[in-house]
């Protein structure tokens, strides 16, 4: 491997100093002694062994095969047809995505307050559990919550009761597989983010981790703008490593935010422009009158579609009607439901 | 004949003339002529622009794109040799291009494409249904996957290792294997390098130019055409314009804005803009739709004429 000098993941000053002691070629310094590299590159003994180290990292069985091998397109479409999904129990939805929330790939949920952001993510985090032998994925979740809305345990154990027929599923085992934690701020966010390959090497059985939402601890606060935009691409970049690395899925869920252009006003994505191009898909839900929209904004192998659905005692569910985008074929059911702002359709219990 | 002793000229010292003799170097013609091998092995050799333009015409390969509207714009394809880039905001369509243009080098044209991605948005299970769409053959989809070789790496470290060991060996060993490599693709160099510029760090420009480097050397090394993608950002009018900033201008030859059309019929139409060509005249712009990537649009349009409704086939 031929490697330069220039090209290393060491500090500017170190790599200035190195490259004026002559050192251009990475293939130089492995042979040398920390006291050797001291002396000729004029550096203390304690960043000779840190350059050492770096280099013999890089050089590692497991840093090369990341940068050398690659798959070709064949064995990538046997790893995709490997069987396991995470469904959202609504299949309109689910055909839209492609079968389910991808492994392996971060999928970005928008929307406006209370359009079902969080009982998406509470769904998903419940159906990574399903099975194997049911198609699921058998897996736990890890739930990085900046918000405080992880409040609602009850509504996991409602969701139960579709699963009655499995004994083994009761309700403290759902909860006893999901992993909860609370960020305050921008800077625990990416400071647990910075943990999780150490998180998710002891526990391998996660296979989906849920940030919700990536938007608030980022809005509040933040002076510089351009600095955000930098910490979130270096975010983004580090989740989908994760997402890839360890093949779970990332699902993230964003805020919205109103564009005011040629005196016209439109909600968009929150978190800027840049921020777009940092999930792998981009799910918008909205509301067109009474009723729930969900888009696919964004994906690497599905078109663009809308679909319909409704948040029931269940959780998320297909809409009773035909997905239709006509306004006149919406079946609304009478408002109900004291701790939403808005109304839910609600089977009567 | 001048005998080389201490004080001839300055930084001729004691060790210095021990060392010269040590190699059996005694007069100052054995210097001179030391420092004319010197300069023979560093210099570049002038060559004419006849035998330039001979060695163009036979190691240039143009790689088609699978669409002619979009092979229109870049006069005829991809040029081997040269740097591609495609800029787009979100959902505009770059990695599907991408895919169709990876797609069509494996399958028509019969060459070995590596994709180096690093957004995770590779998805074999999208090569194999714009395969399924050209041949309804299972043996063929196979092959031509297999010609489609995946990097992933998600930093720029990894990327700049990846890159110089494509350029050590990696371009090599692939072409002994069958197959010639005639494309790279970088999916996209934006998302590695964008949270290295700007604020307090004095990097970014460096690995950003070292970036441009390799692969400008791998094009130019190996014949290979390569594609990059980029992000778009908003200048000081709020118009679109391809991001990483005027150093990373320099790097591609060619540079191709996509954009979505605005309440088009269909949501998989998209417009291509030529900002930067050194072949043809900018800001021409051609529509194509992604759905129907061997299919000619009827209508091409240019300037800020809209498009014409496609009637369905």
């Amino acid at each position: 491997m031929y490697r330069t000098v220039p090209s290393l993941p060491l500090a500017p000053s170190m790599k200035v100093k190195l490259i004026n002691a002559g050192f251009q070629v990475a293939s130089v310094l492995t042979d040398m002694r920390p006291l050797q590299l001291c002396k000729e590159a004029g550096i203390s003994q304690e960043e000779a062994v840190e350059v050492l180290q770096v280099l013999r990292d890089d050089g590692r069985p497991h840093q090369q095969r990341a940068a050398t091998e690659s798959l070709t397109a064949l064995d990538l479409l046997h790893q995709e047809q490997a069987p396991g999904s995470i469904v959202t129990f609504c299949s309109a939805l689910d055909d839209a995505l492609g079968g389910s929330v991808p492994v392996g790939k971060t999928t970005e949920i928008c929307g406006a307050p209370d359009v079902g952001k969080t009982h998406l993510c509470m769904q998903l985090a419940v159906d990574v559990q399903i099975p194997v032998c049911f198609g699921g994925l058998g897996g736990k979740a890890l739930y990085i919550d900046t918000e405080g809305s992880f409040l609602h345990c009850t509504l996991l154990a409602e969701d139960t009761e579709q699963r009655q027929a499995l004994e083994e599923l009761t309700v403290e085992k759902i909860l006893s597989n999901l992993f909860l934690v609370r960020c305050h701020d921008y800077v625990e966010l990416l400071a647990e983010v910075y943990l999780l390959p150490c998180f998710l090497s002891e526990h391998p059985e996660v296979q989906l981790v849920v940030i919700d939402s990536i938007a608030f601890p980022f809005r509040h606060d933040f002076e510089d703008l351009s600095q955000r935009t930098r910490l979130l691409n270096g975010l983004a970049q580090q989740l989908i490593q994760l997402a890839t690395q360890h093949s779970l899925a990332v699902v993230l869920t964003n805020q919205m935010t109103t564009r005011v252009s040629n005196g016209q006003s439109k909600l968009v994505p929150a978190l800027g422009e840049s921020w777009g191009h940092a999930a792998t898909q981009r799910l918008i839900l909205h509301w067109e009158g009474l009723r729930r929209l969900a888009s696919l904004y964004k994906s690497p192998s599905q078109m663009e579609a809308t679909i319909q659905y409704q948040i029931t005692v269940q959780g998320f569910r297909d809409a009773p009607d035909e997905p239709r985008t006509t306004p006149d074929s919406s079946a609304v059911s009478s408002p109900s439901g004291n701790h939403s702002k808005h109304p839910r359709m609600e089977d009567l219990s | 004949m001048v005998i080389l002793r201490e004080g001839v000229c300055p930084g001729i010292n004691e060790e210095f003339i021990k060392a010269l003799q040590s190699e059996d170097i005694k007069t100052g013609v054995a210097l001179v002529a030391v420092r004319r091998v010197l300069l023979a092995q560093y210099t570049a050799f002038p060559v004419s622009g006849a035998d330039l333009y001979e060695e163009l015409l036979s190691s240039t390969a143009i790689l088609s794109t699978g669409n002619p509207s979009l092979d229109k714009l870049l006069d005829s394809g991809l040029y081997t040799g040269e740097i591609t880039e495609l800029a787009g905001s979100p959902g505009s369509g770059k990695s599907q291009v991408c895919f169709s243009v990876a797609v069509n080098i494996s399958h028509q044209l019969k060459q070995t494409v590596f994709y180096i991605d690093t957004k995770g948005g590779m998805c074999a299970n999208r090569l194999l249904q714009m395969l399924q769409s050209k041949t309804p053959n299972m043996e063929e989809q196979m092959e031509a996957l297999q010609k489609i070789k995946v990097l992933r790496v998600f930093d720029v470290f990894s990327l700049l290792a990846c890159l110089q060991n494509l350029r050590s060996n990696g371009l090599q060993k692939a072409s002994v294997g069958g197959g010639s490599v005639k494309a790279l693709m970088v999916d996209s160099v934006s998302a590695v390098l964008s949270s290295m510029l700007g604020g307090k760090q004095n990097e970014g420009m460096s690995l950003l130019m070292q970036v441009a480097g390799e692969l400008k050397m791998i094009a130019k090394d190996f014949n290979i055409a390569v594609l990059v993608t980029n992000h778009v950002t908003k200048d000081g009018n709020g118009h679109l314009k391809a991001g990483l900033g005027q150093s990373w201008s320099h790097a591609p030859r060619t540079r191709v804005l996509l954009q979505r059309i605005e309440g088009a019929e269909t949501s998989s139409l998209r417009t291509a803009t030529l900002t930067k060509s050194s072949r043809q005249a900018c800001h021409l712009v051609e529509g194509f739709d992604l759905c129907h990537w061997s299919e000619e649009r009827r209508t091409s349009i240019s300037g800020k004429r809209k498009l014409e409704e496609r009637s369905k086939p």
